[in-house]
């Protein structure tokens, strides 16, 4: 369920609707409930539309690169150790109630799948062709606060610079 | 009144025109075993999902939810 509500909240990150998402249970003996369930969830995604189309998602291609970025983000180390750590509170405290599963994931794990996400996306984007900031805002959906946060350690490393308010990827990358 | 059943209409043609892909990661032992008996019993559900079956959901990673929808899935039915 943890695993689930991180994935969910990646997932509505990258602008796609959380609901095409869905985790439910039946038992072996539950022929009858199983058909019923994935019924119901069939036909909710054929309401939904195709990825991209359901209220509130951005354009494809965008979902595109934010989930490869978000592939990514969702197999890098420290987002992992966060929602290894919060699962071990929430078995000490006990408490597997949907809110505190939600809240414990948007405001632990959430934070750092988001900046691993923008950082890869970025990563991207700027291999295609360099961009100004305002242009990479509207790409991620970042802030420039948010982005200029993510970029200073890259900066740093030498893998982008920042030139004539043009940002670009180091060449031999 | 004509406007709004020609909506509905339209409406109606592009959901049966479009087929969901959807990805489902079955826990061998519940949800598999429920579609197993399913099929045995000769229920009749739509054949939209693809199975994925592991070996319990604990085993499913948000990664694999994710690139399940980077290529190109519609949803991701989660059973267990």
């Amino acid at each position: 369920m943890i695993v689930t509500e991180a994935s969910r909240q990646l997932l509505e990150d990258c602008g796609v609707d959380s609901d095409r998402l869905s985790l439910e249970w039946a038992s072996a003996a539950e022929a009858p409930r199983f058909v019923e369930l994935i019924t119901g969830y069939v036909s909710k995604i054929r309401d939904k539309g195709p990825l991209g189309s359901s209220d509130g998602e951005v354009s494809r291609d965008t979902i595109k690169r934010r989930l490869a970025a978000a592939v990514k983000a969702a197999g890098a180390r420290k987002p992992r150790t966060l929602l290894g750590n919060l699962a071990k509170k929430l078995s000490k405290s006990g408490d597997y109630s949907k809110e505190a599963i939600a809240n414990g994931v948007k405001a632990k794990v959430l934070p750092a799948m988001r900046s691993e996400r923008i950082s890869h996306e970025l990563r991207i984007l700027l291999s295609e062709a360099p961009l100004d900031m305002k242009s990479l805002c509207t790409q991620t959906g970042a802030s420039a606060e948010e982005l200029e946060k993510i970029m200073a350690p890259l900066v740093k490393k030498g893998l982008i610079s920042q030139k004539k308010g043009k940002i670009a990827l180091v060449a031999g990358e | 009144m004509a406007k709004e059943n020609a909506v509905e209409k339209e409406k109606e043609m592009t959901q049966e025109g479009f087929d969901p892909k959807i990805l489902g990661f079955f826990c061998h032992w519940c949800c598999y075993a429920a579609a197993d008996s399913a099929g045995v019993s000769r229920y009749q559900y739509p054949p939209n999902v693809r199975v994925i079956r592991v070996m319990c959901t604990g085993r499913i990673d948000a990664r694999f939810v994710v690139e399940a929808f980077r290529c190109g899935a519609d949803g991701v039915f989660t059973g267990g």
